[in-house]
């Protein structure tokens, strides 16, 4: 991240070295460019093409063009699981903001802040299925979670069964086992911060909130920036695994994500053509994504 | 980490903000407590006492989870595909990211854009058609299928760090070793390598994590043969869900890693320094 | 190291990984076999399986429940099915007809083939166990209630009145209740469906006949928002998994009622355990307005053929196959999965007479004349999904009847 030195080419050297130079790349690079290729590139294409077809079940089905987007424009399922995408992508800011603010603090000296950091990326190693089933119990009407608010005289929530709080607690999950990862990616970034600054702020007597603002904040654009991405794509595909445990995508659809009704369509709706066709929405919208990331990594890696 | 002199009224503050932060903590250390509780108790135990601390502990899940269950044969299948993918993915993206950030060649901004490009294709994307890639290479129900396929959605990430790792690197090591006669090969072995050493390592703990953890990819691939998470997986039946059972599961499956992150703990947090933001 | 030879090693290694082939095995899918409670009948199906055919091998794959269809749909489209594979009757089986083996000739005398059988009545796969739907009673929670243990409600009324004397007795709720996954909503329909529909009625909403929007269809969602409101269930029933939290609800003891099965789990066997043979009940669910009655006037029960094993048309051993699954539905094996899981087997030459519990002899007496089609086993996969989703909504009160049947209208309509 942040490579800002600019780039210098290797040494003029005659065209043979330069030839050679050009035949290893190639010979590097061509293993990482095949699987890549042959593994996602082109099922994403065949992938387009069979979200053409009316594919049900076993059989082929026939080309029908654009049938099958035009049915999504017009299945509540699929409007639901997108608008809670929206409603997904407006947290955001919260998965940046809390691995970044415990970071902070670890970095500033937190007593107990090496115990923090340890501890705090625990979750992090577990499999969804792990967290799904440890919350599956804890968030119950009858859970944990709800006895202990009892004792503060809260009454019950269904949290999961709510849909008012269903994707909202769903969220808080997923952030709870992830936050880790994004908070050592912080705490590297802060490592960077040179300490003389903060010291030079220090002296002319800015607070510890203005040195947070105007000379810790700044320093870490890049990795906000890099810790957004990362975390934009991870909440966009890799949520599949706690919803099934913890929702099932409900009630109704207000946890139904759309790489949950894919599967739904695949497996109990019987159509592979039209999840094809909500696969491509997907991609699409993350292609936006990509966009603003490529730039921002390539930017940052000065290719 | 830098430190600095704080006065006397922010460390008190630091310590009225350790509080909150320590019951994070607890949280984060909870779910060890809870798996352990509940895979010791019986399952009539477990239905009659949910959140009770285990009164009768016994060792039949665990023995049950590993015999009849073939968590041990799962087990044995995912650590032959998790080191073996792990290390296809050091390799293949060191050198990837040896040519993209050093090298000089025609369509290099381009492979690279691809290349990132495809982290955006998650695997429910493309289920039905990656699936027919991977019959129509014949690559179903084998270990080389699963582990390429972990190395191929792994790999743009990977790839996109050892390219910033890479491109930081002073070049002049490059040049010398260049000078000195070296093939490009022997730069890469006796150069890159080691000098990505820091990189790869973060590289090589994740994407342990990644490969250990993953359900999807490994229950399309390997279809007789499972892998341990799938294992657990299916220890969710239609029915009966035997929760002590399943978390004896989990507890088998979760050791290695757990004991692998308490070991490299220092490591991983260093790594993920290096290797995310110097570069 | 050069690059030549990662390479040549890297090959060399992927050629031992690999392997070779078994010469023959007949594969088989299903989400039972790791079942502890059927560890017996697959050990021993696989036993006179190998017995008879030397030299081939079966190999169970048990699936995760959870990724069962998804998987099944996405390898029998790519031909990479198992030879042979587990199915639910009903919906499940008919969306897969096509990739089925015609086992017609081996199905005679199996009980609830309709289930797996199209309308020209080919038979796709050979059932195992009957299934259906019974009301469970914790009978000490009625006499707390100052009600007849000895005498269950066989009405509406009487049972709605029973409901308020347990909720009035203030300890438990009339029903446990899970509708994570939208299953009690299900098992409600179909309970009730099963008094409130004619032959006829029922024939109507399988071939998409009969709307949601029917006074009946609307009737039976009526009773499922108004037994919510009158208190039958306890809290946060959207969060509650059916398999297995509500049951074990029930058998803690701590509700009066459960919508329970007859085969494999939550049925009579497993709640003799925990709650003692003598302390459980079961009667037939009533419905309001019913419209069909049963031999001895009371309600009736909602039937179907459980699970069965199919043959995969594109199988290369399919003779084999064929073989396979009549083992597995032979009363040989099924004997020991009816002795070791407590299954009602869809083979009627299997003795049950061994279970000896009061229970399951109270049901096979009930049994007689009151067979009633699952109704939500014969809806679209669409519908169902819908009904899912609706019936937690109504549950919640996010949604009223009205809208509910209206999209449950439409999706019977996508459906053809």
């Amino acid at each position: 991240m942040g490579v800002s030195k600019t780039k210098q080419p290797l040494r003029k050297r005659g065209g043979k070295a330069r030839s050679e130079e050009r035949r290893f790349a190639f010979l590097f690079v061509m293993p990482a460019l095949l699987l890549v290729v042959v593994f996602r590139i082109v099922p994403l294409i065949w992938g387009f093409v069979l979200s053409l077809t009316d594919a049900r079940g076993v059989t082929e089905g026939a080309f029908i063009g654009f049938d099958n987007y035009a049915e999504l424009a017009r299945d509540p399922a699929f409007h639901d699981s997108m608008a809670n995408t929206i409603l997904l992508i407006a947290t955001l800011p919260i998965w940046i903001m809390v691995p970044m603010l415990l970071a902070i603090l670890i970095h500033q000296g937190v007593p107990g802040g090496k115990f923090y950091r340890a501890v705090y990326f625990f979750p992090a190693t577990l499999s969804s299925v792990i967290v799904g089933s440890i919350f599956n119990v804890l968030l119950r009407n009858d859970g944990q979670l709800n006895q202990f608010l009892e004792l503060f005289g809260i009454g019950a929530i269904d949290w999961l069964g709510n849909s008012n709080t269903a994707l909202l607690s769903l969220i808080a999950v997923q952030l709870w086992a992830t936050f880790g990862m994004s908070l050592l990616i912080f705490l590297a970034g802060l490592s960077t911060v040179p300490s003389d600054m903060i010291e030079a702020a220090k002296l002319e007597g800015a607070s510890m909130l203005q040195t947070f603002w105007h000379v810790i904040i700044p320093t870490l654009r890049p990795i906000i920036e890099f810790v957004a991405v990362v975390t934009t794509i991870g909440v966009l595909t890799n949520m599949f695994g706690l919803i099934y445990v913890l929702t099932a995508g409900g009630p109704g659809t207000s946890t139904t994500l759309p790489e949950f009704l894919i599967w739904i369509e695949l497996g109990r709706m019987n159509r592979p053509g039209y999840a094809a066709a909500i696969s491509m929405v997907l991609f699409v919208l993350m292609a936006g994504i990509a966009y603003a990331q490529v730039r921002i990594m390539s930017r940052n890696v000065n290719v | 980490m830098s430190e600095f002199t704080v006065g006397k009224r922010q460390r008190r503050l630091l310590w009225g903000i350790s509080v909150p932060m320590a019951l994070i903590a607890l949280t984060c250390v909870y779910p060890v407590f809870f798996a352990l509780n509940n895979a010791l108790k019986s399952n009539r135990e477990y239905i009659l006492d949910r959140f009770g601390i285990v009164s009768e502990p016994t060792f039949q899940n665990f023995v049950q989870a590993w015999t009849r269950s073939n968590l041990s044969e799962y087990f044995f299948n995912s650590v032959v595909v998790t080191v073996l993918s792990v290390l296809a993915l050091i390799i293949v993206s060191s050198l990837a990211g040896f040519a993209l950030a050093v090298l000089r060649f025609p369509l290099r901004k381009l492979i690279f854009v691809v290349i990132l490009a495809s982290l955006m294709i998650p695997v429910q994307v493309v289920l039905v058609p990656f699936y027919k890639t991977i019959i129509g290479l014949g690559l179903l129900n084998t270990r080389a299928g699963l582990i390429l396929s972990y190395t191929a959605f792994f790999l743009p990430f990977s790839v996109y760090l050892m390219t910033s790792f890479y491109s930081g690197l002073p070049r002049e090591l490059v040049e010398a070793a260049r000078i000195d006669g070296a093939k490009l090969t022997q730069v890469w072995w006796h150069v890159m390598l080691p000098m990505g050493m820091p990189a790869l390592i973060t590289l090589g703990i994740l994407n342990t994590l990644y490969c250990w953890n993953d359900i999807l990819i490994s229950l399309l691939v390997l279809q007789d043969n499972r892998t341990l998470m799938v294992g657990i997986a299916a220890l969710r039946g239609e029915y009966t869900t035997n929760v002590p059972l399943l978390t004896a599961g989990i507890v088998l499956a979760a050791a290695p890693i757990v004991i692998l992150y308490l070991v490299f703990q220092r490591k991983i947090v260093s790594g993920i320094a290096v290797g995310a933001v110097k570069g | 190291m050069t690059i030549k030879t990662t390479l040549l090693t890297a090959s060399a290694l992927g050629a031992t990984l690999t392997g070779a082939a078994v010469a023959q095995e007949i594969t088989v899918w299903d989400w039972k076999s790791g079942d502890p409670a059927a560890y017996g009948y697959i050990d021993e199906a696989t036993r006179l399986f190998e017995e008879a055919h030397p030299g081939v091998e079966v190999n169970f794959v048990m699936q995760p429940n959870d990724q069962y269809y998804t998987l099944l749909g996405t390898a029998l489209s790519s031909n990479a099915g198992p030879d042979v594979f587990l199915l639910n009757g009903g919906a499940q089986a008919q969306a897969r007809f096509d990739a089925l083996a015609d086992v017609s000739d081996m199905a005679e005398g199996l009980l609830g083939t309709e289930e797996f059988s199209d309308a020209d009545g080919t038979v796709y796969a050979l059932p195992i166990t009957t299934q259906g739907f019974v009301v469970y009673a914790n009978k000490q929670r009625y006499a707390d209630a100052g009600l007849d243990p000895e005498a269950l409600p066989t009405t509406w009324d009487e049972l709605s009145a029973a409901c308020e004397a347990i909720i009035a007795q203030g300890d438990v709720p009339c029903f446990s209740m899970g509708n994570k996954e939208g299953f009690a909503a299900e098992f409600f329909v179909s309970a009730l469906a099963a008094s409130m529909l004619t032959a006829e009625e029922h024939a109507a909403l399988k071939s998409g006949e009969l709307a949601w929007s029917s006074p009946k269809m609307t009737a039976i969602l009526d009773a499922w928002v108004e037994t919510e409101a009158a208190g039958w269930y306890p809290q946060g029933g959207n969060s509650t998994a059916k398999f297995m939290d509500e049951y074990e609800t029930f058998m803690r003891g701590e509700a009066a009622n459960t919508i329970g099965l007859l085969s494999d789990v939550a049925h009579w066997k497993q709640f003799d355990d925990f709650l003692g043979a003598e302390n459980l009940g079961v009667f037939r669910h009533p419905a309001p307005d019913a419209s069909a009655t049963a031999g001895d006037g009371g309600p009736m029960m909602p039937v179907a053929g459980g699970i069965g094993y199919g043959v995969n048309r594109a199988s290369e051993n399919i003779d084999l196959a064929r073989e396979l699954v009549a083992t597995l539905a032979s009363a040989e094996a099924i004997a020991i999965f009816a002795q070791d899981a407590g299954i009602l087997p869809a083979n009627p030459e299997v003795d049950t007479s061994a279970a000896n519990s009061p229970t399951l002899t109270a049901i096979l007496g009930m049994m007689d004349g009151a067979s009633a089609p699952m109704a939500h086993a014969n809806v679209s996969a669409g519908e169902l999904e819908d009904l899912h989703r609706q019936s937690q909504l109504l549950l919640n009160g996010e949604n009223t009847v009205q809208d509910a049947v209206q999209r449950l209208d439409a999706a019977q309509a996508a459906a053809e």
